[in-house]
């Protein structure tokens, strides 16, 4: 049964900077499957942004440059197909929804005429139609009084309200993929349980399959039905999330739950992970993260981990599973 | 009386701070922004006190109108019983050694033309605190107590990490050996695996120089760890007011609930969570009565009408809500 | 009191250093600017042309008509002559000799060594004029933003009318009262180019100011004068550097211009006044002209091009 409908291998994007080559995503596999809700997780700098823009290549080139792997998309590899078949799938097959709100939005046109723009684009059919579907979204994403709101220019609307907007344009041509970075991060927490909200629903009512970017596992523990970790431009975790939050392996993965303060209860001290996120430029020999990890190994900082199976659905890059 | 006046160290009696809207070619007057609106409580000597609410309740603002950063509107602030509002330049300058900021995004509180020593040490410059020598012994001394290393005093601020340039943050804010440290958003700027580092030295100094905090942040779960009270602030107003213990377990405020419930968590996946409508409305304009009503899930006739007061419900557990009279 | 001295020395020295690595750390992201590397190199050529080249090159204001309209070496011409006595036309072909590499002009005179000299006036003016024209920008710039209220408005409506009178009209108007001398026309760039500086630190200081670190530098009780000077100020210099370097070409230019139109100062060979001397022989020895308008062209372009680096470098967001 193969039922994924994007399958990303070993893909790697670079940057070519002045003062050196930055492996912003380094060899990343991970498979995307009907109806489910990937998360990809890790801090700032681990890849996992420049991971979704390398999808439909949305990325700055030149500096950057995929350097090696597919992205299967539909029997396409978006790696090499044609910007102009790609730019058809941008929006209408694979949609994105991005964290800045406020600068992903034209503040000198009006809500309504960037949502049916965007529809107007991919599919052929009139102003008055593409209108009533811009407000059936918008109402879909829980903006009350979405007629109104058509005519707003996008500085007349909160945060929370631009965020919604974005994932109704995103959903505007009926996308078989969302791509949503970091959706839930620069809003306060009752929005963020909103649009969480929201983001449950249309998994229940359209089965649609989500990539979900964020650097908090509570949102993933919410939300996902699978997350792959990331750390220093590599995968080094793939599990469903009941296992990400129960069962980790990979020490990263622990790390970063345990570093959680958890609502439930206080205790004194909270743990974490020694050291800081390691520079893009200079990183470590072997596997990235053996310089803060508590269970390394000496052959950690000379080999780069491997792919380990820990279960069918669960994968992990550790040299403790090898 | 004298006794309760001295662990006190701060009491803010019915702080207001508006900011003036004007319009037009004439600068005509047409309302205020309350950022702070009547606010009061008080910060004992040693305590944690966590300050919560959304962007826009004011939370920032009232942190920056303790030390006079923001002139305030009205109200009194008591520091160890001097009102720091009616002080004159030179208290103020005095003043400011004893309560001390650390802000949010360590990338912009600190200059980036200047050597990181230098900024921990201007603090000592300014108040002429004592020579060269002992001024740099100081420096090195409180880079330490933060986990830095004293030989890294000659880098400029680019050279650090987002978490190490906090730790600066936090060492110029101890130069002076304040009393009170207020600390906005300290750790939302910062990654995950970072932010127990930061939470975990800041519990650390506070306990090794006997500080008082006044932390303020959104994220309900920071707030869990440290603090030993916490007042949650909404448009400009605090609603409720409780010990920790009190207000996890026991939140009387629908918006303490929602807020609570609000937060993500491993167990609940969303289930009974109280998901509130709409957004903040603009501080310019509020709504009637009390503020929080046209979000309210438990809403009374009464709340559009008449503004509840801070009232004491049990034992230091203060809320201001009609569910509660 | 030796010790004394010493302290201050360590201090200077050590502050010195700590500076050094604040600069090669500017100069390795310009560096990376080939352009801008390139624009340095030429204007430290000409920097030290003008400084040294006099001492090898011919007497610049040195007149001989025996040796008048040389081509230079690399550009052999035709001469047309009629003579009197015989009533013809002929031509003959003449060469260039390397005692006057680049040439002479109408009077004789050494094309190198005119454009070296040339080099120093038009360095000089460029540089004097901005220099003045930035201290008055940066300070009615910075004031302005920090003071506010009443005095910011006072300074940003005076500039606004300075803004309003043509730059170039208004220089031509005080070279015509004030006379035609160099000192004149440097003070008149100066007095009159400082408007744009100043809007650009105004708006520049306006956001440094509620920075958080100047917010945190108050929180500490630090007086206004620490916060000017040790914070706003340094904060500042990249972009005044940066303004400074793409002034100073159009500073060299507005002096050519005034003396293309006949308002230079002649007892000085600056390049415009080549340039201007050179027009009228344009069809026979063109080379007068040319020449020295290369020289502007080069310089204005290597200035730009630094001015372009330095402004990447300095900018932290960009990603060089």
């Amino acid at each position: 049964m193969n039922n994924a409908v994007l399958k990303v291998s070993n893909l790697k994007t670079y940057f070519f900077t002045g003062r050196g080559t930055v492996k912003a995503v380094d060899g990343v596999d991970f498979e995307l499957r009907r109806g489910e809700c990937l998360c990809l997780v890790g801090e700032s700098g681990c890849g996992k942004t420049v991971t979704a823009l390398s999808i439909l290549r949305l990325f700055d080139s030149p500096p950057g440059k995929i350097v090696d792997g597919r992205v299967s998309y539909d029997g396409l590899d978006l790696v090499k197909c044609p910007s102009k078949r790609l730019r058809q799938i941008r929006g209408k097959d694979i949609a994105m929804v991005f964290q800045e709100a406020q600068s992903a939005l034209n503040p000198v046109f009006t809500i309504g005429d960037q949502i049916t723009e965007q529809i107007k684009l991919h599919i052929p059919v009139g102003y008055a139609r593409a209108k009533d579907r811009a407000i059936t979204l918008l109402s879909e994403v829980g903006i009350p009084s979405a007629e109104s709101v058509m005519s707003y220019n996008p500085h007349q609307l909160s945060g929370g309200m631009k965020q919604r907007v974005l994932i109704a344009m995103g959903l505007s041509c009926d996308p078989k993929i969302l791509i949503a970075d970091e959706p839930t991060t620069a809003v306060d927490v009752t929005i963020k349980a909103q649009i969480l909200d929201i983001f449950r629903e249309l998994k229940t009512s359209r089965q649609m399959s989500t990539i979900f970017i964020t650097h908090d596992l509570a949102v993933v523990a919410e939300i996902g039905d699978r997350a792959v970790v990331m750390y220093g431009g590599k995968d080094v975790e793939t599990a469903p999330v009941s296992e990400i939050i129960g069962n980790a392996k990979h020490p990263y993965t622990s790390g970063l739950i345990a570093c959680l303060p958890d609502i439930a209860k206080s205790t004194g001290r909270l743990t974490s992970i020694p050291g800081a996120t390691p520079n893009p430029l200079e990183m470590p020999q072997g596997c990235a993260f053996h310089p803060r990890c508590p269970k390394a190994m000496e052959v950690c900082s000379q080999q780069e981990p491997t792919e380990t199976t820990i279960s069918k659905e669960h994968k992990v890059n550790c040299h403790l599973y090898t | 009386m004298k006794n309760e006046l001295n662990h006190k160290l701060i009491q803010i009696k019915n702080l207001k701070k508006y900011y003036p809207v004007t319009a037009g070619l004439f600068s005509r007057h047409i309302g205020d922004i309350k950022a702070v609106d009547g606010v009061t409580f008080d910060i004992s000597e040693r305590e944690i006190i966590g300050l919560v609410g959304e962007s826009g309740c004011g939370k920032s603002t009232l942190g920056k109108t303790i030390p006079r950063l923001e002139e305030p509107t009205s109200g009194e602030i008591l520091y160890r019983g001097t009102d720091i509002t009616k002080l004159d330049k030179k208290g103020l300058r005095e003043l400011r050694g004893e309560i001390q900021i650390i802000f949010q995004d360590p990338d912009a509180s600190l200059d980036p033309r200047m050597t990181v020593g230098d900024s921990i040490c201007e603090p000592l410059v300014i108040h002429n605190i004592d020579n060269e020598k002992k001024r740099m012994d100081r420096v090195a001394e409180l880079m330490e107590q933060v986990g830095l290393e004293a030989r890294q005093a000659d880098l400029y601020p680019h050279e650090f990490s987002g978490g190490q340039k906090q730790r600066i943050g936090i060492a110029r804010a101890l130069a002076l050996n304040p009393k009170l440290i207020i600390a906005d958003e300290p750790v939302s700027a910062l990654d995950v695996s970072i932010q127990a580092q930061i939470l975990n030295l800041m519990m650390d100094i506070q306990e090794k120089f006997g500080l008082a905090y006044l932390l303020i942040a959104h994220d309900l779960s920071v707030i869990r760890h440290m603090a030993h009270r916490v007042a949650i602030m909404y448009l400009g107003k605090i609603v409720e007011l409780a010990n920790k213990q009190e207000l996890f377990e026991n939140p009387l405020h629908p918006y303490t609930e929602a807020l609570l419930s609000a937060v993500p968590s491993f167990k609940s996946k969303g289930k009974g969570r109280i998901l509130l409508r709409g957004d903040v409305p603009s501080p310019l304009n509020p709504p009637s009565g009390c503020h929080f009503h046209p979000r309210c899930h438990r809403v009374l006739h009464i709340c559009s009408k008449e503004e509840p007061l801070l009232t004491e419900m049990a034992q230091d557990h203060f809320v201001a809500c009609h569910l509660y009279r | 009191m030796i010790k004394r001295l010493q302290d201050i020395i360590k201090k200077i020295s050590q502050h010195l250093r700590l500076n050094t690595r604040l600069i090669n750390y500017y100069w390795q992201r310009t560096r990376r600017n080939k352009l801008a590397v390139a624009g340095l190199a030429f204007i430290i050529f000409l920097v030290a042309l003008g400084i040294i080249g006099p001492l090898f090159t011919l007497d610049p204001t040195e007149v001989n008509f025996e040796e008048r309209d040389m081509p230079p070496v690399y550009l052999p011409s035709e001469q047309f002559t009629y003579d009197i006595q015989t009533g013809q036309y002929t031509t003959k072909e003449i060469r260039g000799t390397w005692k006057h590499a680049l040439g002479t002009d109408s009077k004789g005179r050494d094309m190198l060594a005119m454009l070296v000299s040339g080099a120093r006036i038009s360095l000089l003016v460029g540089l004097i004029a901005t220099g003045i024209a930035i201290i008055l920008g940066t300070i009615i710039g910075v004031l302005s933003a920090y003071l506010g209220g009443w005095a910011d408005n006072a300074l940003m409506r005076f500039t606004d009318v300075m803004m309003t009178f043509p730059f170039f009209l208004l220089l031509v108007l005080i070279v015509f009262i004030f006379g035609r001398s160099l000192a004149i026309i440097v003070l008149a760039i100066g007095l009159t180019g400082w408007t744009g500086a100043a809007r650009l630190l105004r708006s520049e200081s306006l956001s440094l100011r509620t920075r958080e670190f100047i917010v945190a530098t108050k929180a500490l009780g630090a007086s206004d004068n620490r916060v000017i000077f040790r914070h706003l100020i340094p904060n500042v210099i990249s972009l005044i550097i940066v303004i400074a370097t793409l002034s100073i070409p159009s500073v060299i230019l507005a002096e050519a211009a005034l003396s293309f139109i006949g308002l230079g100062d002649t007892t000085k060979t600056s390049w415009g006044i080549i340039l201007e001397s050179g027009q009228n022989t344009l069809e026979t020895s063109p080379w007068v002209a040319v020449e020295p308008g290369i020289m502007i062209f080069l310089t204005v372009l290597a200035f730009n091009f630094l001015g372009d680096g330095l402004r990447d470098a300095f900018d932290p967001k960009s990603n060089i």
